[in-house]
């Protein structure tokens, strides 16, 4: 596997890596005897001070991409790179949100800064995405990281974010855990969590399958999948009253379900619930499929998207899940999206696309509120924010726990007829946030402690 | 679920997973054996099986990379799984040649870590070759319509083509294996890894039996990689994943040898099915299967350091 951190600034040569290098250590040298302050910040900041990478030198604000281009969610990744490329292609000359939903923002970089990125690959590895995170962070100076598609990789990303003092702008995670026990006051979530799908898929379960029945869970044996699995129980047990035969761990990176699938089927539960994501999600409901499951037992997915639906192909067929968002939700800014994005790369975005996209405009939108790229002062913008501008309704990133508050998309697979490229499922409605919301005392948020601001 | 039901149930499936291990293994294992050669790009053999397989058979649609950009977004010839399969056999059989004739030959007296290195980069280039032209987006490969339905077998949740799996691995196993056992073919090429100079002296040309055992040894990788395209969606990556388990199988087995293979594949795919699918009391033995099967490779290790099957080498 390579461990390779790419820069798209095609203007950077080694000797100007060499260069930067040096000028950081004397940076460092100089910060042990001189004031820990800086003059303005050189973003109109004043007299702020120093702070991670806070101040920024020179005339370009690097944000750090941490995804992941290899491993299970290897397709989510590449679609969240298309869509932060977008993002700051908008954010430095114009288009998209940047001119229609986000009248923060000018199309014309960030606060006088030019936007450049540099992009990592976190291989769906948490150890792998910490060091990227780290390396993002000290070698190329990023003033923001977002990332995710795995929440291991999100939660060990942020807690090195919060240690560095630089902010996290997560994008797909839908742990628990992520804005609960490991929530931390430089991260902020704008997908749903598995307890906001587990309140939204099980009404809509218990009202397709009925009550009173048994149902068997398969989960990804890691933060995320326990997450899942623990919020699906609790749902289904209180509402459609629903009990559970038994559920059993897979390995991250699974390649054959068979045994475990052969174990579900016996058990006699009325539905599976496969808490698998990315490729392991296609592999699972398709090995599934094949193995005739789906003659005995209603099969779920609480979380897919595009990429995963399109690798399971026809097994994804009255398959129901929830999705981060697609874009068949028909408003205004969905459409604008799904029209920017299809123009540029000639393809239909994914859920994890879209948050990609609006995570970093969400960032550069409150640095411009904030008048400066100073964390604390960009984080006390975000916290508590209303919007409306990403498709999703009505939303606010809560203060207590940094978790979007929005509405849950429920989705079921197409019969395998009306299956067609970029066509994979349709939505059965639209769960509205205040249906799926929680307190700052209960669920995952009574959990979360954020850290300091400074 | 009977206790009969679950036996079978751990007995099918754990062959079933052996056999993809076995098809790639008996490969590894013969170009090991016979010609000394680590193939690192042994994964890269079955993934191209996979994907020319899915363009045969199949079909598959590309949205993006370089043929997506080019306009050549839905590939395929449609032409059926078994047709698929003998193409992929002979085109991934001709594609070992050329690999064995331009590129193993020259590194067959190099050190092993330049074996691996050289392998090992190929492989690495195949898979990004593969990723810019075809996207890395996993591609569904649908089951032959044959073998679509599932075991009827009561309790038994097993699709047919698994049952299929077992069959094609033992018969191409088969094969080979009285190939190189009953056949003056083999014959040279077993006298040739015993002794290649004392053959090279009797006047037998050894260059056209080890390309041939190379050929031969990369198309089973190829067959591997269709056959076990529809249990797992098919990506760039998909080889090397599936390289490690593969060389565990030859080390377990005893390198060289096709009956270790065949006993190691089947050994690792029973104890993995049989973790997964058991149960004490409350406690589910599922997350041990991983490390069950590095365990089980340990323990023979530690009492045959050849391998079930292997020869003992006389390093003096």
């Amino acid at each position: 596997m390579s461990h390779i951190v790419v820069t798209r600034n095609t203007n950077r040569t080694r000797r100007d890596v060499m260069k930067a290098a040096g000028v950081a250590g004397i940076a460092g040298l100089a910060g042990c005897t001189d004031s820990l302050t800086s003059g303005d910040g050189g973003d109109g900041g004043g007299g702020k001070e120093a702070l991670g990478n806070y101040p920024i030198e020179g005339d370009t604000a690097t944000f750090g991409f941490n995804i992941p281009l290899s491993g299970p969610y290897g397709s989510e990744g590449q679609d969240e790179l298309r869509a932060y490329e977008l993002a700051v292609k908008h954010l430095n000359n114009g288009g998209g949100w940047v001119d229609s939903q986000f009248d923060d923002l000018s199309g014309d970089g960030v606060v006088g800064k030019t936007i450049d990125y540099v992009e990592a690959d976190t291989e769906t590895d948490k150890g792998k995405a910490r060091e990227n995170a780290r390396q993002l962070i000290e070698r190329d100076n990023a003033i923001m990281v977002s990332g995710g598609s795995s929440s291991s990789v999100a939660i060990n990303v942020q807690d090195e974010c919060q240690k560095q003092k630089v902010l996290f702008m997560a994008c797909l995670t839908h742990s628990n855990d992520t804005t609960g026990k490991d929530c931390v006051r430089y991260g902020f979530r704008e997908m749903f969590n598995a307890y906001h799908t587990a309140k939204a898929l099980a009404p809509v379960l218990g009202d397709e399958y009925g009550e009173d029945l048994e149902f068997y869970q398969l989960y990804a044996d890691y933060t995320w999948g326990k997450s899942v699995e623990e919020s699906m129980r609790q749902f289904l047990s209180e509402g459609p009253g629903w009990s559970e035969v038994n559920s059993v761990a897979t390995p991250l990176g699974t390649s054959d379900y068979s045994s475990y699938l052969s174990d579900a089927q016996s058990s006699g539960a009325d539905v599976l619930l496969l808490n698998h994501y990315g490729l392991d999600g296609a592999k699972s409901v398709r090995q599934a499929v094949d193995a005739g499951v789906d003659e005995e037992m209603d099969i779920v997915v609480p979380l897919y998207n595009r990429p995963m639906a399109e690798a399971a192909g026809d097994a994804i067929s009255g398959v129901f899940g929830t999705v981060a968002w697609d874009s068949a939700i028909d408003n205004t800014p969905s459409n604008e999206f799904t029209s920017v994005f299809q123009d540029e790369y000639d393809r239909i975005p994914s859920g994890p696309a879209q948050l990609a996209y609006a995570q970093t405009l969400q960032y550069a939108a409150a640095v411009e509120r904030a008048g400066s790229f100073y964390p604390p002062d960009v984080i006390k913008e975000l916290e508590d924010y209303s919007y409306s501008n990403i498709g999703m309704g009505e939303e606010t990133m809560r203060k207590c726990d940094h978790q979007a508050q929005r509405a849950v998309p429920v989705v079921r697979g197409l019969p395998a007829d009306q299956i067609e490229t970029g066509n994979y499922f349709e939505i059965v409605n639209t769960t509205e946030a205040s249906q799926v919301t929680y307190g700052c005392d209960t669920g995952p948020a009574a959990q979360c402690e954020l850290g300091p601001y400074e | 679920m009977s206790l009969v039901a679950d036996l079978i149930s751990i007995l099918l499936n754990g062959l079933q997973q052996g056999a993809i291990y076995i098809l790639l293994a008996v490969g590894l294992s013969i170009i090991l054996g016979t010609l000394e050669f680590v193939n690192f790009a042994h994964g890269a053999l079955y993934i191209i099986g996979a994907y020319v397989g899915l363009y045969v058979a199949q079909g598959l649609v590309v949205s993006e990379g370089y043929l997506a950009e080019a306009g050549f977004s839905d590939l395929g010839l449609g032409m059926g799984f078994i047709v698929g399969m003998i193409v992929v056999a002979l085109v991934v059989f001709v594609l070992g040649l050329l690999f064995e004739r331009f590129i193993a030959r020259a590194f067959y007296d190099r050190p092993d870590t330049d074996q691996i290195l050289v392998t090992f980069g190929l492989a690495i280039i195949v898979q990004e070759i593969l990723r810019v032209s075809l996207g890395s987006t996993s591609q569904p490969v649908n089951q032959p319509t044959w073998a679509s339905g599932s075991v009827p077998i009561p309790g038994v949740a097993i699709s047919e083509w698994r049952i299929y799996i077992i069959l094609i691995t033992a018969l191409l196993v088969g094969i080979v294996y009285a190939l190189v056992e009953y056949t003056d073919f083999g014959l040279v090429v077993r006298a040739g890894t015993m002794d290649d100079e004392m053959v090279r002296l009797l006047g037998i040309k050894l260059s056209r039996p080890y390309i041939i055992v190379f050929g031969i040894g990369a198309a089973l990788a190829g067959v591997a990689g269709l056959v076990a395209g529809p249990l797992s969606p098919i990506n760039p990556t998909a080889g090397t994943d599936i390289l490690v388990p593969a060389f565990v199988t030859v080390v377990i087995g005893g390198v060289g040898s096709i009956r270790g293979a065949v006993a190691a594949g089947t050994i690792l795919g029973i104890t993995q099915a049989a973790l997964i699918q058991t149960q004490i009391g409350t406690y589910n033995l599922a997350p041990w299967s991983q490390v069950g099967i590095y365990a089980i490779a340990a323990i023979i290790l530690l009492v045959r350091p050849e391998g079930l099957l292997g020869e003992e080498v006389d390093t003096a």
